[in-house]
């Protein structure tokens, strides 16, 4: 059975259609997160879903299609944003195909990993955007806590974006990671592209 | 079917004018202030934003946007005012805590960058329909099954929204506990988004069979069924756009020049 | 028109042991309209998408035989150029909706821009089509606020447009109301008078029964029998297959009344209307 490449641009339909969904998922994910009173943000759900099922190109172009769709419908500040969600898409993507997605333990610490990419990625955009402020309460009082201490800038962001990052990202993580175990492999065998048919004859 | 998206459906001449100029006007809005490097040029395409929406009737709707923002910008002025490296300009003492000048200034850039941001992307957003704005990237190239992908999203969260609703209600009359310490709440998460996939991946896989049996998967070059309009006003404004973008170009390299 | 050959068809779904498909054979005439019937799990649904292609091509799997429509091998193709001459509707009217479309005449042409047809083609055919389905008055509602019958017809009208020879269709009145039912079959019968060959999987047997030319009975995999509907049905060890016959077929048994030409019992209303009104049994009016 030949693997195709995780980079390979060839997607197949069912890959596709689950685009919709993934975004879907993030949606009702903040929606859930919102209605409970989480103190999560639960978007990512779907993008590190979809990059588990089938790879990190369809990870980011969730992450992507994710971040316009947003912008159509909440706020149009997501399309700056919507680097990070590519590559967070890419970063589950890679992560589950060389396997490190396995266990509870190994989902943390893929969330670990997920979050890092994340605040790489956004720090940069928040110190553009609002001075290093993320927007979210915690955070942002952390980074008033550094910036008083005159920690440097990126610092003082960087922590803002990690404090809130890590729990979120590592969360999503763990229950993108439930939700793929209980998928029977009828469903997940569809996304892998490197099926063939056996001839019988 | 309730729609998603921020569109607002109304005949105007901004309406009217094509999704790429409007995504130009947002380059060009946003490039030009970091090009000449100053406030007056940030606050000039605000107002020509304003103005803009207004003509395209829709300058109301930006208020829930800039509401949202705002909050997270008022913040900003007080913390960079307070806080910020090198503040040492005292311009506003309210009891023990003072407001710095040069942290003020700082947020005031901030404030208008984003608010620039807002207005300039509101004019695409507010007026033109998504799926409009899809098409015209396929005309231009953009893979048929990339610009399906995004059409569908508008419509299939609607429904994927619904359904997680019906469960939801479902779940809570089998008992389950949404309210209370955070622990209920987190258990509660999981068995409210376990269906809501489960259903969505199956309707993914009867949908995707649906969509390859009508040629989806084809390699033939699409066709339109919509008719492609371009009108004079589209021309003028782009023309206008790049017109006043070389300008700024020029006097940035005169500034530099100096 | 297309005419339908399979030769010792054979088909394992991916990860599962057992063969859905058992070695199937049978031809089937341009223009002729087949009932398959048959228990749950028989392989019905599977002998359907396989006459497109989306067995073996979407689910991978292990196949054998071949199916040939108009001498064209059908596993060997796309499915995107099978479903010129071959289209098919499913059981459920809403995940068949692309979603990607606003109004169900551009839902109707997303098929045609596929095929990349030029435009006044796309109309005349998305026109044509919904007049033959009867939801013309529907074409610029949006598709997800249409009932289950409307949307069922959508589907059809989407499949019709693209023009195919034989049309499928998969238990498509299976999630509807009597209403909607009755809409699709009415549709159908349609498409029938048009010269399409039509292959219809249904449980509704008063129907299959009045519209088929013949009637596939399938059990594990196999054909167990194929034949017209007055032979079938008249098969006295039916309930070993899982399947009833028509309610007029059965009242017909119990009262030992046949049909006195063919010699088997009468399927539909108006043959067990003649043949209890011949035997004169006792002024039963039906």
């Amino acid at each position: 059975m030949k693997k195709n490449s995780m980079w390979s641009l060839k997607l197949n339909t069912a890959s596709l259609v689950l685009i919709p969904a993934a975004v879907g998922i993030n949606y009702i994910g903040k929606l859930f997160a919102g209605a409970l009173k989480l103190p999560l943000w639960l978007d990512s759900i779907g993008t590190i879903l979809a990059a588990c099922l089938a790879g990190p190109v369809v990870g980011a172009l969730c992450g992507a299609i994710n971040n316009i769709i947003y912008g159509f419908t909440l706020d149009p500040v997501s399309f700056i944003y919507a680097v990070s969600s590519v590559c967070i898409g890419v970063a589950a993507g890679i992560l589950a195909y060389k396997g490190k997605i396995k266990g509870v333990v190994s989902a943390i610490l893929s969330g670990l990993v997920i979050a890092l990419v994340s605040t790489l990625i956004s720090t940069p955009i928040n110190i553009g955007m609002y001075g290093g402020q993320t927007g979210n309460l915690w955070g942002d009082a952390l980074f008033t806590w550094c910036t008083a201490s005159h920690l440097p800038i990126w610092l003082a962001s960087g922590l803002d974006e990690l404090v809130v990052d890590i729990p979120d990202k590592v969360a999503a993580t763990l229950i993108a990671f439930g939700i793929f175990k209980a998928l029977p492999k009828k469903l997940t065998i569809l996304y892998k592209n490197d099926q063939e048919v056996e001839s019988l004859d | 079917m309730k729609s998603i998206s921020l569109y607002q459906d109304k005949n105007t001449p901004v309406h009217k004018l094509d999704p790429l100029s409007k995504i130009l006007y947002i380059v060009v809005a946003n490039l030009i202030p970091v090009l000449l490097g100053n406030r007056i040029a940030t606050m000039a395409f605000i107002l020509i934003s304003i103005v803009i929406l207004t003509i395209g009737r829709v300058l109301k709707r930006t208020a829930p946007m800039l509401g949202f923002s705002g909050l997270v910008l008022i913040t900003v002025v007080i913390i960079q005012g307070i806080f910020r490296q090198g503040n040492a300009t005292p311009v506003l003492t309210l009891g023990s805590v003072v407001f710095y000048k040069e942290g003020l200034l700082f947020a005031l850039n901030i404030t208008l960058n984003v608010i620039n941001i807002l207005m300039s992307f509101s004019i695409l957003v507010l007026t033109t329909k998504p799926s409009d704005m899809v098409e015209t990237f396929v005309r231009l190239g953009l893979s048929p099954k990339i610009g399906y992908v995004m059409s569908s999203v508008f419509q299939i969260i609607p429904q994927m929204t619904e359904t997680m609703a019906t469960i939801t209600d479902a779940q809570r009359s089998r008992g389950m506990e949404t309210e209370g310490k955070l622990i209920t709440r987190l258990k509660a998460f999981f068995p409210l988004i376990s269906p809501v996939v489960m259903n969505s991946l199956i309707t993914t896989r009867e949908r995707a069979i649906a969509l390859e049996v009508r040629g989806f998967d084809s390699t033939q070059k699409k066709s339109f069924l919509s008719e492609l309009k371009k009108t004079r006003s589209d021309q003028i404004f782009k023309a206008a756009l790049i017109l006043v973008f070389i300008l700024s170009l020029v006097g940035r390299v005169l500034m530099w020049l100096k | 028109m297309a005419k339908i050959v399979v030769e010792h068809l054979k088909y394992r779904y991916p990860l599962t042991e057992e063969l859905v498909l058992k070695d199937i054979s049978f031809t089937i005439e341009p223009g002729e309209f087949i009932g398959i019937i048959g228990e749950n799990n028989a392989g019905k649904s599977t002998l359907c998408q396989a006459l497109v292609g989306i067995i073996p091509n979407f689910y991978k799997g292990a196949y054998g035989g071949k199916i040939l429509i108009d001498e064209i091998e059908v596993a060997k193709q796309n499915v995107s150029d099978i479903c010129r001459k071959v289209g098919i509707v499913f059981q459920n009217p809403f995940n068949q909706v692309t979603g990607s479309k606003l109004t169900v005449y551009e839902e109707i042409g997303f098929g045609l821009e596929n095929m990349g047809l030029p435009r006044n083609e796309m109309i005349e055919r998305i026109d044509y089509s919904l007049r033959l389905l009867d939801i013309y008055k529907y074409k610029d509602r949006n598709p997800f606020d249409l009932s289950g019958g409307q949307m069922q017809r959508m589907a059809i009208a989407s499949i019709i447009a693209m023009r195919p020879e034989v049309i499928i269709l998969d238990e498509p009145t299976s999630q509807l109301d009597p209403q909607g039912s009755d809409e699709v079959f009415r549709a159908v019968q349609s498409l029938s008078h048009e010269g399409i060959t039509i292959i219809m999987v249904e449980h509704k047997m008063e129907k299959i029964a009045a519209y088929s030319d013949r009637i596939m009975l399938l059990q594990d995999g196999q054909i167990a029998a194929f034949d017209t509907p007055q032979k079938i049905f008249s098969m006295d060890d039916l309930d070993r297959y899982g399947v009833n016959a028509p309610a007029f077929t059965r009242i017909c048994k119990s009262l030992n009344i046949k049909d006195e030409k063919t010699g088997c019992y009468p399927v539909t209303l108006k043959e067990a209307e003649d043949a209890l009104s011949l035997s004169g049994k006792g002024g039963l009016r039906v």
